[in-house]
């Protein structure tokens, strides 16, 4: 693999060229954490002096999550200029040729991300955040979603919404598993004995909405990041990927360390004008643990065969992967209490 | 006697967090050492439990199913009466052992799923969760929000 020296000099060449204009580098750092794409933070400045703050997302050749950048960029596309805040998009390049691995180039957006495991990161603006991110998912499950746009995304198959998502990531879990886990089996189980009803109104689903992964500056979110599992599918996906405790594994009362539960469906159904179905969403909160656990186990499955040995995949299935497990216990249990 | 092995890993983890990673300037490369010294400080915390928590897991799976076993049909209650107990085994037999368990274990619960019996279905899920406490690493989360800050 080549230094981040070599690879910004290979930047730098190609994006005054692209731009047409003599530009210098004044920064190139690589952002820790990427789970699919490896990301750089630059700054560039051209012969008058103006600066540009620019985030490049260059694909991996083994990540955590195998996805296509062209999804990434249609969905960042889908939301320019909307209430949905969004980079704006510079480039998206599939050549290897330029920078040793297709690409994506986007404005950089001002605030920062926190850990979604870090309890008191939205301190002291919980509520102001938490309005704005429980709305702004509303304001992506509202979008129209019309003929044509749904056939750039890959939507090939009849089944319903729950079972493409679920037979997508059983397939991952089916192909990386590295041990048996029961507790997943019956998590598993349970999803394909009482499916959800098909949604009224198909949504783009994000895939990974979270805190951690949006921008924010004190008490303003000023972007939305990682649209790379983006998909045409249920709104209520979303939803309970959002509402999972492992984001708030240390406060389970404050989905994602906000606002408290009902505050936060209530803002959604307030902001997407859809109404909520209670089962449903308590199906789509076990699927996400499942869907979790796909990813942590297939994150697993690339250190143990050293594939990548990037830390980030030693601590998925460590961390987030006893989480999600326990999350399933806890809804498989609750569940048997109802009956 | 010489050191032992967590002991060795918890201060070579505490040597990444505290002397290495501060010299480092880069800050991918400092958030990807310090991830390390973490997950380096909870291998030292879990080291010495992992065989007897194995141990432990492999034993409560074999008393349950032998306990339950009446319920189940004839060629689950073949493979039950199949199980063999190695007495002080390597870790990689255990191992090996516990992934044969589980699947049966996994057997087990689909046939206990389709009875009536809720008391039988909560002790299930009661052993999955000691099995799990066995296991996991997820209560030394705060490890690693020390090591990132």
């Amino acid at each position: 693999m080549e230094s981040n020296k070599e690879l910004s000099s290979q930047f730098i060449s190609y994006y005054s060229k692209f731009t047409n204009k003599k530009l210098s580098l004044l920064s190139f750092e690589r952002v820790f954490g990427g789970a699919s794409r490896e990301t750089f933070r630059i700054l560039v400045k051209d012969e008058t002096g103006s600066e540009e703050k620019l985030i490049l997302r260059r694909t991996q050749e083994s990540s955590l999550i195998e996805t296509s950048q062209s999804t990434e960029y249609l969905a960042y596309s889908a939301y320019q200029g909307t209430l949905v805040p969004v980079p704006a998009m510079i480039d998206i390049n599939e050549d290897e040729g330029t920078l040793g691995a297709p690409f994506m180039l986007m404005q950089q957006l001002d605030g920062a991300a926190a850990s979604p495991f870090t309890p008191d990161a939205y301190s002291p603006h919980e509520e102001e955040l938490g309005e704005q991110f429980w709305s702004i998912l509303g304001e992506i499950a509202k979008k129209d979603i019309n003929d044509d746009f749904i056939d750039q995304f890959d939507n090939a198959t009849e089944d319903p919404c729950w079972k493409k998502e679920l037979d997508k990531w059983i397939k991952v879990i089916k192909e990386d598993s590295i041990s048996i886990e029961p507790i997943l089996d019956a998590g598993i189980r349970k999803l394909y004995e009482n499916p959800p009803k098909e949604p009224k109104k198909k949504s783009l689903v994000h895939g990974d909405y979270r805190n951690g992964n949006f921008l924010f500056k004190e008490n303003k979110i000023t972007g939305i990041l990682d649209w790379e599992m983006a998909h045409i599918g249920d709104p209520l996906e979303d939803l309970g990927w959002a509402l999972s405790p492992i984001w708030s594994w240390q406060d389970r009362d404050k989905p994602a360390y906000l606002l408290d539960r009902q505050a936060s469906l209530s803002i959604w159904e307030g902001s997407s004008g859809l109404t909520i179905d209670k089962n449903d969403l308590k199906w789509w909160e076990l699927f996400a643990c499942v869907k979790g656990m796909a990813i942590w186990i297939s994150a697993g499955n690339e250190f143990k065969t050293g594939k990548n040995v990037d830390p980030i995949n030693l601590f998925s299935p460590w961390i987030p992967g006893d989480i999600h497990l326990e999350i399933i216990l806890d809804i498989l249990e609750e569940d048997l209490n109802e009956t | 006697m010489k050191p032992e092995i967590n002991i060795a890993l918890m201060h070579a983890a505490q040597e990444i967090l505290t002397r290495f990673s501060p010299l480092i300037e880069d800050e991918y490369e400092q958030s990807r050492l310090n991830s390390w010294g973490a997950l380096i400080l909870i291998s030292a915390m879990k080291f010495n439990q992992s065989y007897s928590s194995l141990a432990e897991e492999n034993d409560s799976i074999i008393n349950w199913l032998r306990k339950t076993k009446q319920i189940y049909t004839k060629d689950l209650l073949e493979e039950i009466d199949e199980i063999q107990v190695e007495e002080g085994a390597e870790q990689t037999i255990l191992d090996e052992q516990n992934q044969l368990l589980r699947a049966i274990l996994v057997k087990a619960h689909k046939e206990v799923d389709l009875k009536e019996d809720i008391e039988l279905k909560k002790e299930l899920l009661n052993l999955l969760r000691e099995m799990h406490s066995h296991r996991k690493v997820s209560d030394l989360i705060g490890l690693l929000q020390q090591a990132d800050s």
